[in-house]
């Protein structure tokens, strides 16, 4: 149980943080990743097998949420901030 | 002539003139009178197909330019190619952004948790990163034995079939 779940939560890990990449508005995208990072870590010593499956179906959950704040974001996608068009000069 | 466009009405007028009047000049003498005229203007009546022949040749004559110049501003997204040596600057370089790991402690053999003080969420991120680095998808069951950045440069390099 213990090594197939640890696998699990680090699949889930990133399919999260890949999912949370996708936001295109940076605000959330930056939220989502901060707050998919920081609840893993908050979380990592859990060790009780009921807590465990409390928290991995909250993720499931939230990365519903996620997918699909993500496709409706896309349909609406707005203008890039000033943070973002900086960043991308400063790559180029 | 009305069912042509009106560029080439004018250039067949000008062209009409221009060889009335070369014909006038190669004959000065018997140009002079009416009906020699006349007659070199209904010769001259006859370059008209020549020159609607002429256009199609000037304007493929245009965009040959044109395609050189589209051919000039053409980029191509290649990178160069794939050795042990650049993949292992990339590894490296990647790593060296990754805020946890301080660049000074970095070394190409040294192990991700043991040496390098991350967790198991640190290592999955760095090969999130490694595949944003070089554009492919590296499985979670091969992906947990890559420790060092050692391994993630033999791993890279075995996908993307590079030897010494």
């Amino acid at each position: 149980m213990a090594i197939s779940s640890k696998s699990q939560v680090l699949s889930l890990y990133k399919i999260l943080l890949k999912e949370s990449k996708q936001f295109p508005s940076y605000n959330y995208r930056t939220y989502a990743l901060r707050r998919v990072r920081d609840a893993f870590r908050e979380n990592k010593n859990v060790d009780d097998p009921k807590t465990l499956e409390i928290l991995l179906n909250r993720a499931w959950d939230s990365l519903a949420v996620i997918q699909r704040q993500v496709a409706i974001g896309k349909l609406y996608s707005a203008q890039k901030t000033v943070v973002e068009t900086e960043g991308m000069k400063k790559a180029s | 002539m009305l069912g042509l466009p009106a560029g080439v009405t004018v250039m067949a007028s000008r062209v009409l003139f221009r060889c009335a009047r070369v014909l006038a000049l190669s004959r000065p003498l018997v140009a002079r009178c009416p009906q020699d005229a006349a007659a070199a203007l209904r010769l001259a009546r006859r370059p008209l197909s020549a020159l609607s022949c002429s256009r199609p040749e000037r304007r493929s004559d245009q965009a040959w330019i044109s395609g050189s110049l589209v051919q000039q501003c053409r980029q191509y997204g290649d990178l160069p190619p794939l050795t042990l040596e650049n993949i292992k600057d990339r590894v490296m370089y990647v790593l060296k952004l990754y805020d946890k790991i301080s660049p000074e402690k970095l070394q190409v053999s040294s192990h991700f948790m043991k040496d390098l003080g991350l967790d198991s969420l640190d290592q999955v991120e760095i090969i999130m990163a490694m595949e944003d680095e070089f554009g492919f998808e590296i499985p979670d069951a091969e992906a947990e034995k890559l420790m060092t950045p050692e391994e993630i440069v033999q791993y890279i390099a075995n996908k993307k079939d590079v030897y010494e």
